[in-house]
Order: C-alpha cells, then structure tokens, then sequence
C-alpha cells in the first residue's frame, strides 16, 4: 500500500475547482430534488413535510407504466450493444490490414448527436421509410411494418445500439487487449476449444469492461429524454419525459421531483447490482 | 535442368491461409460497417435535397430530381444561423472553462496519494452518471436561485459541468502516466515550479489534453436536456432546433438540412484527430468506475 499524502492547504485549494464545482452544482440539485419530493423548500407556494407526492406518484398508472418502459428500454440497449460489441471487439483484437479504416468508419456514430441518430435512423424505420419500401419490392411483406413509435419501443432500442455501439466497442477493446496472449496460449495447449476459450477466459476477463459497458449503457437508455420523445411509442413516455411534462407542462413540481428521486435511486441500484455481479463473476474479492 | 521443388511447410500454408481468412473476415466488416452508417447518412443527404417542386414520395426509393432550395428555405426562414453561432460560441468557452477548472483537479488526483481519491475519481463522473433530465430540471431551479436562468453565461457553466467528467478523468490519467523520475530530475537540476509545468507538464499531457477536449467539445456541441430546460426559449443551439423540427412541427426536409449541418463539423474532426483519439484515452479513464 502506497504512503498516503497528507492533506495541505494547496491540496484542497486545487482540488476544489474541479471536484467542488461538481458537487456544487449536482448536489445542490439532487438536495432540491429531494426535498421538493417531501413538499419541503418549494420555491412557488407553501412549505411543509408531505408524503402526499409520493402516495400521488406511486398510485399513478401512467407514471408506473413510464418506469418501467424506461427500464426495459435501459435493459434492452445494454444488453443488445454489448452482443454486439463483443464479438466486434474480440476480432480487433488481433490487428490487422484493413483495420484502421474499419475502425474509423465504426466510429462515426460516437461523434454524431443522438438526437441526429435519431432522425438517421427513423427516416429508415418510418412507415413509408427505406426498409419497408424495399421489403415490399422484394415482396417479403404485403404491408408495411409499424417500426417507428411501435407501442414496444423497438425503434428506440435500435437508435440507441446504432449511436452507442462505437462508445461501447472502445471500452470493450480495451478490457479484451488487456488480456495477455500467453493466457490463451496456456489454455490452448490444455486443450481448449474456441468455446471454452470464449467462455472461461475472455469474457470473466473482461467482465469489469462489460459491466462498465452495460452500466453507462443502461443509464443513458433509462434516463433517455429526446429519442424516446422522437422514435418511441405514443404511450408510455419516457420516465425521464413524464418527469418533464409533469415539471413544465402541469407545473407538477413536487411530483416531479418524485420521479427525479426514484430515477436516481433506480440508476444507482442498478449500479450496485451490476457491481455485485461483477464481483460474483470474478469469483473472491 | 531439373529443379527440385521443396514443398511448402505445412505451418506456412496454415498461416497464409489465416491471414487471408482475416482479411476477408475485415472486408467483410468494413462493407456491412460502411452500409450500417453510410445507408442512413446517405438518406439524409437525399432528404435535404429534395426538390420542392417534384416531390419524393412512397414508392420511389430516390427523390426524382434534386434542388438546393432547402438549404436556401433553412438559412432563410428558420433560426438556425443563431443557433450555430451559440452552439459553436458556447462550445469552445466550455471546453476552456472546463480546461482551467480541471487543470488543478487533475494534478491532484493523478500524482497526489490523498486519501479518499477514490471517492473524488466516483464524484467527478456524477455529471455523466446522473440522469441527464433530473439534473437539468433541478439545475434550472438552481439556476434561477442564482439568477442564472436564462442566460449566456448560465448555458456555458451548464456545458462546462457536462464535460467536466471526460476533462478530469482524461487529464488525471494523462498526469499519471508522467514517470516520477522525470519530475526529479527537473527539481535536481533547479527547475522552478513555472518551469516544470511550461516544460515538463504541459508537454506530457498535450495528447490527453487533446483528446480530452475532443470529448468536453463533442459533449458541449450535443448536449440536449440542460440546453433545452436552462437554455429555450432565450438561446437555441443546434440540438434544441432540431429537437423542435422533429418534434411538434416535423419537417423531414429542415431536419436533415439541420442534421447536416450539426454532424459534418464532428465527422470531419473525428477524421483530423483520429491519431490523437486512441482508444486509450477513454477506455483508460472510463473503463474503471
């Protein structure tokens, strides 16, 4: 264990610029989201502690309904980008001719907005869109397939893998390089075939990449306010845009804030559980 | 004369068969990579050029015939002038901001051992961990505490905080690569402190720096919730008006003019900086929590 450095005057002077300026900022906002979810320090009307917003939230369908499309939406996108990742990832690992282009192409989506994602991918997936059109010419369907809005949120799950995929591939590239060649040599002259070099070596390996993966994954899919709004179904919403309508459009902010409250709590448990995970994968520790 | 042919070994005739298998196996990603991205651009750039005259419609998988009028309909009659100018002011100023508040930050947390880094490395992601929309609804009520509420200088700070985590991370593991001998030797040779950072500092981390703005520009150019809550109706950027073009009035046409215009900037520099972007730079500084 390394000798810790004491604390001095200049340590806390630099790191308060960064680190202060964060906490201000987010947790004065959370502190509001908090205490405006109690009735407490609201900034219209009068203050006093309440349960009354919770009890309002809790037994409200449309804001269960929206939790837990949001949730599936934060699933599914983890899920589907690291399947399809990982392979990706696992064939960059030995470099190659050709690789350094496949590389940059693959990359375009992490610089192109989400929102831009969005409109990229519906012009492909809408009614009279390229893929229905093109179907139809083919005469695989007679008619064309509700992509877009579709009341299961499959559009949003595929604007989601298509704009995130690159993020995802580089920190799986890095866990997987991070493996040594003489581990899957070993395991190789032990008589390890594809599969179980597959499943007992790289990905335990490069569990903690996946799970980051996932992690970041899943909360930018759950806590998605712009693309659910442009590509999902018309019922339900978005957690993150019920929360929206609520605040802006029924200025419903104490209610609001509930929702803000248990996106939090929801991101961080699934935090938790995955690190859990991690941990039980990785075996001690 | 009779040559004697020496056959090939074995193992050479495996290993050229491998390379050209993966070599296959790359041509064949690079075209199902190229159609995966290319397809939905290449759509786009079909969509802004439709003639306003001869319309495209269902049956027909190109537009009959192309016209620049859209470009001209966009520029002419829709804000998107002054929304590129925030965007494109805002960015910059946040990349700087961010830049000077991490600097200090960042020296800490990547050569000094005090206790509780840990904690500080989990802090300086919350802004990337956060739900973008519980943020931006209560920083707006923040913001207008401080009256900060619609205004310039609230929209930069707005930005700054969403790049500070890439900053940060990038910039400490930048500062943490730096060998401790270096930083010796300097010191035995009298270097003063303006000197160690002007010569051994600055230099040392220039491509984590890089690509750390990279990442605090991009972040700043697409961010949506903080802009679209702290921001409209005062100042639009580019994501807040196309937002409004998808949204309550689509219009298929503006959107993929505005969708042009938003991701060829971001494309072109991904190419420039390609060499500066290993994939190192995020992995190493995202790929521990």
């Amino acid at each position: 264990m390394a000798k810790k450095d004491p604390y001095s005057l200049t340590t806390i002077l630099m790191l308060l610029p960064g680190v202060g300026f964060i906490i201000f900022f987010i947790g004065s906002s959370i502190t509001l989201t908090v205490l405006q979810s109690f009735g407490l320090s609201s900034l219209i009307g009068e203050s006093r502690f309440t349960l009354s917003f919770w009890k309002a939230i809790l037994f409200s369908t449309e804001a269960l309904d929206s939790l837990k499309f949001s949730l599936k939406m934060g699933l599914l996108s983890s899920i589907g980008t690291v399947l399809i990742a990982f392979p990706l990832a696992l064939f960059f690992r030995k470099a190659g001719a050709g690789k350094g282009l496949l590389g940059s192409i693959i990359k375009i989506p992490l610089f192109i907005p989400a929102l831009v994602a969005a409109f990229l991918i519906l012009n492909l997936i809408s009614y009279h869109g390229l893929i229905n059109t093109i179907l139809m010419r083919l005469g695989i369907i007679a008619e064309p397939k509700r992509m877009l809005n579709d009341s299961f949120g499959w559009g949003v799950v595929l604007i989601q893998v298509w704009k995130n995929l690159p993020f995802v591939l580089l920190i799986l590239m890095s866990a997987i390089s991070s493996i040594r060649d003489d581990t899957i040599d070993a395991a190789r002259n032990l008589g390890a075939g594809y599969w179980s070099i597959l499943l007992r070596i790289y990905i335990p390996l490069a569990m903690p990449g996946i799970l980051v993966a996932m992690i970041l994954m899943f909360i930018k899919a759950f806590g998605d306010f712009p693309i659910t709004s442009v590509a999902g179904p018309i019922y339900p919403s978005s957690v993150a845009g019920r929360m929206q309508t609520m605040a802006h459009i029924f200025q419903e902010w104490n209610q609001a804030a509930v929702l803000g409250v248990i996106i939090i709590i929801t991101t961080f448990f699934v935090i938790w559980a995955y690190s859990r995970f991690a941990e039980l994968v990785q075996g001690d520790k | 004369m009779k040559r004697q042919t020496v056959p090939i070994p074995l193992h050479l005739i495996q290993k050229r068969r491998q390379k050209r298998f993966y070599l296959g196996l790359t041509a064949f990603f690079v075209i199902v990579q190229l159609l995966w991205v290319g397809i939905p651009i290449f759509m786009a750039v079909m969509w802004s050029l439709v003639n306003p005259n001869d319309s495209w419609s269902y049956p027909n998988i190109l537009p009959p015939s192309f016209s620049l009028d859209q470009w001209d309909y966009v520029f002419k009659y829709t804000n998107i002038g002054r929304a590129l100018r925030t965007s494109y002011t805002v960015a910059p100023l946040a990349v700087i901001l961010s830049f000077l508040l991490s600097l200090p930050t960042s020296y800490i947390l990547g050569r000094k051992n005090v206790p509780g880094k840990k904690i500080f490395m989990l802090v300086v992601l919350l802004p990337m961990i956060m739900p973008g929309m519980v943020v931006a609804l209560f920083l707006s009520r923040v913001f207008s505490i401080l009256g900060l509420s619609q205004t310039f200088f609230g929209l930069v700070v707005a930005h700054t905080l969403m790049s500070m985590p890439y900053m940060i991370r990038v910039m400490t593991t930048s500062f943490a690569a730096i060998p401790q001998d270096v930083i010796d030797a300097a010191e035995n040779l009298g270097a003063t402190t303006y000197v160690k950072i002007k010569d051994i500092f600055l230099p040392m981390i220039r491509p984590g720096l890089l690509a750390g703005m990279i990442f605090a520009f991009t972040t700043s150019i697409e961010e949506f919730n903080l802009t679209f809550i702290i921001g409209t109706p005062t100042f639009e950027t580019i994501p807040t008006i196309l937002y409004s073009f998808m949204g309550y009035n689509f219009i298929r046409t503006n959107a993929s003019v505005v969708s042009l215009l938003m991701m060829t900037p971001n494309i072109v520099m991904l190419f420039l900086v390609e060499r500066f972007l290993k994939s190192d730079y995020l992995s190493a500084s995202l790929g521990k929590m």
